[in-house]
């Protein structure tokens, strides 16, 4: 990768400014940082991130688009994703980025990519204890996503499934009513609970959902299904 | 659900609506514990079949997979590793980046890497002409890029794909529907779809999956179907019958028979 010779300090610094990292900086902060970290014009082509890389410093994409490949036992490519900006690249520890083992980044378009070795970043953290502050920032960001996407995985299996007993129930004990298919089967909330294999508690967290998103309605220990159309969305597993 | 007088059919087998075909998918796994595996690797198998027969043979045959983001996609994989195995050249030319596949199909694109069957993402991994070369240079195309649950008109990297496959002049044999085409209206999708009316397969045959699709049942899709042919994924009459389809076993002449 070359630096960028066309890249003016004021342009840099502009870049700069819209990285996380450096949020809520001074400009005489910026500026300083500007001159300590590498930023880098990419041609269509260029190849950006290698296995052989050393490991331990991101890249940050701060224009163009990326694609990520590896190489396939006959040495041919195969594309695993294409990256816009503002995706980091690379792995290093200090910010919990790792790296896809065995791939390559090429530049698809003209680009500029900021690389940041972990010295560097502890340099600069020393001296602008507000980075330091961003990286916790960052950090919490990426451990609340991964709680969060637990959480909807393990929700999202509990829905899927209670959809899934509902469409059957409704099959075998529906009755078309002007509300919508009444199941004509009373069950306690621990009885479903147990058809579906989860605890009583998720269950009512789950069906005061499905309530709320207009999919069924509960009268007497029996259920209405409303919206059976959206009930299969969820069936399947395609409402996000 | 279509009420059974307007139903149309392929040879006597009842055309399924997509409708019907979402809840008939749904009650196999929610009811009779058949899994979507299950059902992709039978349909792949049945496709390979299907393109064995169209060949005569498969041995020294030089074929492509076009491969979409979903399951029809993972059922072409699935075929392309049959293909592979009955001694047939394969290339496998997938219309997403592997991290945009959904995860049955990313699976199998892992096994045809470890076979070295040679996989590549359109048009990232193609220098230009190579994929009109690929192509043309090809026996017989098959399409799994699109099945029944998509909607609207072909988009994006497969609306670039479509035409270049007419191009080729090369037969195409297409999984579930012909792409492109509207899976209950056949040619009609519809709704306007701008740019990209016309952007549909003219599949040499058809091979459908558990029963035929209306959107090839009806006139405006029928000729784009090919020769039908229907497959055999194993779901059995009591589930047809709580749909309300009744279907005498058409399978007893094999796991995949031809209707038209």
């Amino acid at each position: 990768m070359t630096t960028a010779a066309g890249t003016s300090l004021s342009e840099k610094i502009g870049l700069l400014r819209e990285l996380d990292l450096f949020r809520g900086l001074s400009d005489s902060d910026i500026e300083a940082i500007g001159h300590a970290t590498t930023m880098s014009v990419c041609t269509p082509g260029q190849v950006l991130l290698s296995p052989d890389d050393p490991a331990d410093r991101i890249h940050i994409v701060k224009k163009g688009k990326v694609r990520v490949y590896r190489l396939t036992p006959d040495g041919k490519q195969l594309t695993i994703d294409i990256y816009d900006r503002g995706t980091i690249l690379g792995d290093m520890r200090m910010l919990g980025q790792g790296r896809i083992p065995e791939t390559y980044a090429e530049a698809v378009e003209q680009g500029v990519i900021c690389t940041i070795t972990p010295d560097e970043l502890t340099r600069l953290i020393e001296l602008h204890p507000q980075i330091a502050i961003n990286v916790i920032r960052h950090l919490a960001n990426r451990l609340q996503e991964a709680e969060r996407e637990l959480e909807a995985m393990a929700y999202q299996r509990v829905g899927q499934r209670l959809a899934r007993r509902l469409i059957d129930l409704a099959q075998r004990f529906g009755a078309t009513s002007v509300r919508g298919t009444l199941i004509e089967a009373r069950l306690t909330q621990q009885e479903l609970a147990d058809l579906v294999g989860t605890t009583r508690e998720t269950l009512a967290h789950t069906i005061a959902d499905f309530r709320r998103r207009g999919l069924i309605t509960t009268d007497h220990q029996r259920v209405v299904i409303r919206d059976a159309e959206r009930l299969l969305e969820v069936a399947q597993g395609e409402d996000g | 659900m279509l009420s059974t007088s307007t139903r149309l059919d392929v040879a006597g087998i009842p055309a399924a609506t997509v409708a019907e075909m979402s809840e008939i998918d749904q009650l196999a796994v929610a009811s009779f514990g058949i899994s979507l595996p299950q059902m992709m690797e039978l349909a792949g198998l049945a496709l390979a079949r299907t393109a064995a027969e169209i060949r005569e043979t498969l041995e020294d045959a030089r074929l492509t997979v076009l491969v979409g983001p979903g399951n029809n996609g993972g059922g072409g994989l699935v075929a392309a590793r049959h293909i592979a195995n009955r001694g047939a050249r394969v290339r496998v030319i997938l219309a997403r980046p592997v991290a945009q596949l959904t995860a049955l199909p990313r699976e199998r694109v892992a096994t045809l890497v470890e076979m070295r069957i040679p996989v590549c993402v359109s048009p990232w991994d193609l220098a230009d002409g190579e994929l009109d070369a690929e192509l043309r240079g090809s026996d017989l195309i098959v399409d799994a890029l699109l099945g029944y649950s998509a909607r609207g008109p072909a988009r994006g990297e497969i609306a670039q794909l479509i035409p270049r496959v007419i191009a080729s002049g090369t037969p195409v044999l297409s999984l579930d529907l012909p792409s492109g085409i509207d899976p209950d209206g056949g040619e009609d999708s519809g709704e306007d779809s701008g740019d990209n009316d016309g952007v549909m397969i003219d599949a040499a045959a058809t091979m459908a999956v558990a029963l035929p699709k209306r959107g090839i049942a009806v006139a405006a899709g029928r000729r784009r179907a090919g020769s039908i042919y229907l497959a055999d994924i194993g779901l059995p009459a009591e589930l047809y019958r709580r749909v309300g389809i009744e279907l005498a076993d058409p399978f007893a002449g094999g796991p995949v028979v031809r209707l038209a």
